[in-house]
This record gives structure tokens, sequence and C-alpha cells, in this order.
């Protein structure tokens, strides 16, 4: 009879524990409940030098936040997926940190192909993505032009990209003939290529050769040799990692072939110079951001500290994408009184002149653009950064 | 013709890499008729510990290369015993030996990856600049890869047509079973045959990691060898060379006259078609004599 009444009195106490619990996660005001945020990134793969740095970003900064008491009063949980570098792993990510771990948004991934198929995963879930730096301008729009309206992104777009490039080699550069090496299965690469050409072109440049590669490719010869025959004074090489210029820069070389490089944002890694500085020396390239940005000098130092590996502007990308969350969340809370995506998102949506990591940030409610991004033209010079030219757009 | 004969260079110095690996995915498939799907793992084993060799343990080129081939052939000694030997005990299908390769390759790529970061390093600079020959430029790291990869191949041709073990391997190439009846130590002969892939991987990968950069993932190339193997008439050793260039050849060739983007696309469709007329690769046909 005790017997029994010890299981009976184990099994209320279970069903008593159960319904709090229940009672607690359906409660909209949980103040002990995480909030979960998801983060999809290129850990390994080919390119996983890009997520790497900015997953030890983002983990620093939710420690921080937790620290100070979360955000609105709760403490964060960062969900990390790897993307393992391919678009399929990117969805199957994401659905998993919508459906199963149940985040209030998510932040990656960081090239275009990726991110594209997460406009109707995030529209039908109403969970924001907040890509880091895929450029293309169909991430945020649809063909029609209208929005995608749970997306968004922290970096510039690359029509603007392009143009500045073509601006600063036709106006700045004097050149008049741009050949190109391309990554054929890359739209952020295609993209640059046909902006720069539009762009080149309306002011009276001619584009004399175009060599394409695929991605994973280490030779680069054949195409250099090929280039090299329609005597460009320029060659542009939007790229999307630092790998490849490297291996183009380092063979032009042996094969005593010299030219006047202009790249992307996708050259930005450190080690690019290590790897290519002398190769390199002259070249020119635009970008959104830079490490040799003195304002960054002494967040650099310190990640070098804690993780002896350098920050890269991935990592200040990802970080961008966090203040923003952090920014939508508190005052998405204040207004509704409790964690929601969509107010989430209607925050994000009209944010204006916030405090993010690198600047202030408004994002264009009808692109989910960020407002007037920059475009900084850089220099190689004794194997290191040299910012040359800052284009802002203007209204 | 200047610009055909620095096409051809740049396809020799491209197959010449191609060629070290795909003598051992021959030697491999000669004596137990399958591939070896763990190259990869070897080869980035080998680029990093001459890398780490040189750049932490301030090592000189030659010393690095033999650690570095020290450190290989631990490792592919190890696959074969760990991955392989096991399932060839218990006769096992030959798609599950591929299947444990797979295994193992994906775990190295991945522990060097995670353990050593995914970004590019360069390669401590062994020699640089190029010699020009009446306008073809002759890259000095090509010459030395390619000459340093005929030395090896000449070596492993003297160990298996000069020595005992070399005539065990050989026998073990002619008839697996009737060389283990006839007193030939298969599990020795495997581990010999993994020692000498680990050489040459460890080889192809400090050339490849010199030429290019040193990352988790530069084992990719293995798939291009794989080919080139295949070209040449899978099993066989001159084959698999003769194969690796004309592959590396053919890849320029596309590149400089038809055009980069359809590179693969021509180079695979000139393959299936080559293969049509010639199925078991260029010089495979006559089988008794693989090695």
């Amino acid at each position: 009879m005790s017997r029994l009444r010890s299981v009976s009195s184990k099994l209320i106490a279970t069903s008593l524990f159960l319904g709090v619990a229940a009672l607690g996660s359906a409660w909209p005001w949980s103040s002990s409940k995480e909030i979960k945020i998801g983060f999809v990134a290129q850990l390994t793969g080919g390119d996983s030098y890009i997520g790497q740095a900015a997953k030890l970003a983002l983990e620093d900064r939710v420690k921080e936040i937790n620290a100070k008491g979360g955000i609105a009063g709760r403490q964060v949980q960062l969900i990390t997926y790897d993307s393992r570098t391919q678009p399929t792993e990117v969805v199957a990510a994401t659905r998993r940190l919508i459906e199963n771990d149940e985040v209030v948004a998510v932040i990656g991934p960081e090239w275009t192909a990726a991110s594209i198929p997460l406009g109707p995963i995030s529209e039908q879930a109403k969970i924001p993505v907040i890509t880091t730096t895929a450029s293309n301008v169909k991430v945020t729009l649809n063909n029609d032009n209208s929005v995608k309206p749970f997306m968004f992104r922290t970096c510039f777009i690359d029509p603007y990209q392009g143009f500045a490039l073509a601006d600063f080699a036709y106006k700045d550069l004097k050149k008049r003939r741009a050949a190109f090496i391309y990554d054929v299965g890359s739209a952020y690469s295609m993209g640059i290529m046909q902006y720069f050409e539009d762009a080149f072109a309306k002011r009276g440049g001619q584009v004399v050769a175009k060599e394409g590669f695929q991605a994973l490719d280490t030779e680069f010869r054949a195409q250099l040799s090929k280039v090299a025959q329609s005597n460009p004074d320029v060659l542009v090489v939007p790229v999307g990692t630092y790998r490849d210029i490297a291996l183009i820069a380092k063979q032009a070389d042996a094969l005593g072939l010299k030219f006047q490089y202009l790249g992307v944002d996708g050259w930005v890694n450190d080690e690019l110079l290590t790897l290519a500085g002398r190769e390199l020396e002259g070249a020119y390239l635009s970008s959104g951001l830079s490490t040799a940005d003195p304002q960054f000098q002494a967040y650099n130092d310190q990640f070098f500290k804690a993780h002896n590996v350098k920050a890269t502007i991935f990592a200040y990308y990802a970080l961008d994408a966090m203040y923003m969350l952090e920014s939508a969340i508190t005052t998405s809370v204040a207004k509704v009184h409790k964690v929601d995506s969509v107010a989430i998102k209607n925050e994000l949506e009209n944010m204006k002149n916030v405090q993010v990591f690198t600047s202030r940030l408004t994002i264009e409610p009808k692109t989910h653009n960020p407002h007037n991004k920059p475009v900084i033209i850089m220099a190689i010079r004794g194997a290191k950064w040299n910012i040359s030219k800052t284009y802002t757009p203007t209204d | 013709m200047v610009f055909f004969l620095q096409q051809l260079v740049s396809g020799i110095s491209i197959g010449s890499i191609y060629a070290l690996l795909a003598v051992g995915y021959a030697l491999v498939y000669s004596v137990y008729n399958f591939t070896n799907w763990a190259f990869d793992a070897f080869m980035v084993t080998g680029a990093f510990a001459a890398f780490y060799g040189i750049s932490l343990y301030h090592m000189p080129f030659p010393a690095a290369i033999a650690f570095s081939i020290v450190m290989t052939v631990a490792l592919a000694m190890f696959v074969e015993t760990v991955a392989y030997r096991p399932l060839r005990a218990h006769n096992a299908p030959r798609l599950f030996m591929m299947i444990s390769a797979m295994g193992a390759s994906l775990a190295v790529v991945n522990i060097a990856n995670l353990a050593f970061g995914g970004s590019f390093r360069k390669f401590p600079e062994i020699t640089a600049g190029a010699y020009r020959l009446g306008g073809v430029s002759v890259g000095r790291m090509d010459l030395f890869a390619a000459g340093f990869a005929c030395v090896v191949l000449g070596l492993l041709w003297l160990f298996l047509e000069r020595t005992r073990f070399g005539l065990g391997v050989r026998a073990s190439a002619l008839d697996t079973v009737t060389a283990g009846l006839m007193g030939v130590n298969n599990n020795q002969v495997a581990l010999i045959i993994f020692g000498i892939s680990g050489v040459l991987s460890a080889v192809a990968g400090v050339f490849f990691g010199a030429k290019y950069a040193v990352y988790p993932y530069l084992g990719t190339v293995t798939i291009k060898a794989m080919i080139g193997s295949i070209i040449g008439g899978i099993g066989s050793l001159p084959g698999a060379v003769l194969g690796s260039l004309l592959l590396g050849i053919m890849e320029t060739m596309i590149s400089s006259y038809i055009s980069s983007v359809y590179r693969d696309l021509f180079s695979f469709s000139i393959l299936v078609i080559m293969l049509l007329f010639f199925p078991s690769g260029l010089m495979g046909a006559k089988r008794v004599v693989k090695l």
C-alpha cells in the first residue's frame, strides 16, 4: 500500500511539474526562457575561413550580452549550424533552426546562391533572416522588385560595388580596356561583372576579354595567358574568396605577366597579403569594410589575443547582424511585451540610425538593404591595405 | 606557337602532380582491384606536416619532406590496418572498403579543418621565379616538382623491379590469391603498397601546397588523379603517368583554345569517347604487365 502511495505521489509530482513547465512555455512573458538566435555559417568546406571567425565573434558577443543581463531581461542562446558551403545544407540547417530549435531569427548565410532560397522559407515561417555578405539584389527582392518580407542584409549591394569599381577604373585609374577572370558558378561574381560592364561602357570603356573558372579550381594559367593576349589595361577579378585571387596573382607572376588588378570585397582577408601581397602590389579593390580601419584596431587585438586567429570583415558583418537583432528585439518587446518574430521583423524593417558594430545603420523598408552603405576603395601597398577612396551613395 | 608551347608547359606541370597521385591509385588497384578513396586524407596530411615542419620547427626543406613522408606513411599504414585489413579478413565486398576509406578520409580532412582552421596558408618559398626560354615561361617550382616526381617514380620502379619486396608486390598484382599460396605475405604486401601510396601522396601534397596553398580541402584534386589513372588504364603505372599528363594538357588546351567555362564539359566528353575506343584505358589492355 505504501509502495502504491509512493508511486502515485511520484506521478502527481511529475504531472504537476510537467503542467507547470507546459504553462511556463505557453506563457507569453516567460522571463526564464532563453531567446534563441540561429546562425548558419560556413564552418567546413572550401571556404570555411569565412564562417569560423564570425562564429567566434558571435559567441563572444552573446557572452557579453548575457553577462549584462541579456536582451529585454532574457538570456540569449546562439545555435550554430555548419552549412558545409552548400546551398542545400543552408536550407536544411535553416529549416532545422526554425522548426526544431524555434529560433526567433537567423543570421547568415554568407553568400548569394545560398541566401536566395531562404526567401520563401523565411516568409512561410515568419522568421527574419539577416544575411551577412550576400550582396546580390535578388537576396532581398523578388523578380518584380517587391521586397522579400523576412530577408535582410548587413552588407552593400553589388550594383553599387560594380558602379564604384567601374567609375574608379575609368576616372581615377584612367583605364579603358578591362578584362575579367570570373567564377562561372557564382551569381555574385557574374552580377558584379555585369554591373561593372554596364557602368564602364556608359563612361566609354570597353570589356575586351572574359575568362571563367569553376569554384575550387587551382589552375588559372590558361585563362591568364588568354586574357593577356587581348591587351587589357585593367584585369578585374570578382571572386568570392581570397584564395582564387592569390593563386591568379602568383601564377601570373610565374608566367611573367603584369596586370593592374581590380578586385572586390570577396578578396578581403588579411591572409591574402601574406599569400600574394608582393604579386598584388598596386592592386585596388572595393570593400564595405576593412580590417585596416583604425576604429577596429582595439577589437582586432582583443580578438587575436582571445582566439589566436585574426578578426575578419565576416566577423564584423555577423556582429552587425547581432547588434541589429539586439536593437530590434529590445524595441519590439517594449511594444508588444513578448518576443515575437513578426514584431522583430517590423522593427528591423523600420530601423533608423541604430548603432551597430561597424557604423550607424538605417534599413530601407522597400529593399531591406542598409541605406547608403559606402563602398571603400582600398589599395594593396607594401603588403598592407590602404584606404584610398570612399564612395557613398546619395539619395 | 609561343602561346601553344606555354600552354603545353602549363599542362605538363599540372599533369605531373596528378601523375604522382595517379600512380598511387594504380598501385593499389593493381593488387586489390579497388580504388583507395583515402588519398585526399594522405595528401592533406603530407602538406600540413611539411608546412608545420618548416613554419613551426624551422626544418630545412629536405627534412620537412622526410617528416611529411614519415607522417603520411604512418597514416596510410594506419588506414590500411584499421579500415581495410579487417574488411579483407572478412571477405567484405569491395564497395564496403570504399565506404570505409571515405569515412577515414572525411575524418582526417575534418580534423585538419577543426584543428588548423580553414584558411589558406602560404607554403614557405622553396624556389621562386621562372626561366624564360624564347618567350615561354617555365616556373622553377614547376621544374623542381616535375623533377622530384620523376626521381620518386624512378625509385619506385627500381623498388618494384629490383627488390625482393617489389617482387612480392608484383606477384600479388598478378594474382593475389596464388601469390598468397606461394608464400607471399599479403598483409605485408598491403602495408608496403600503402606505405608507397603514403610516400607518393606526401610528395604530391607538399608540392601542391608549395605551388598553390596549404588548406584542409586541397585533396579535392585527387579526383583528377583518379581520372588520370583510369585514362591510362587503371592498374597500370606507366598508364597512370601518361593518363595524368594527357589530362593536364587537355584541360589547359581546352581552356586556352575553346573555353575555360566549358573545360570540364569538353575534357570529360573526350574522356568518355576515348574510353569507348579504349575500354581498359590507354595502357590497360595487356593486363598481365600491370607493374
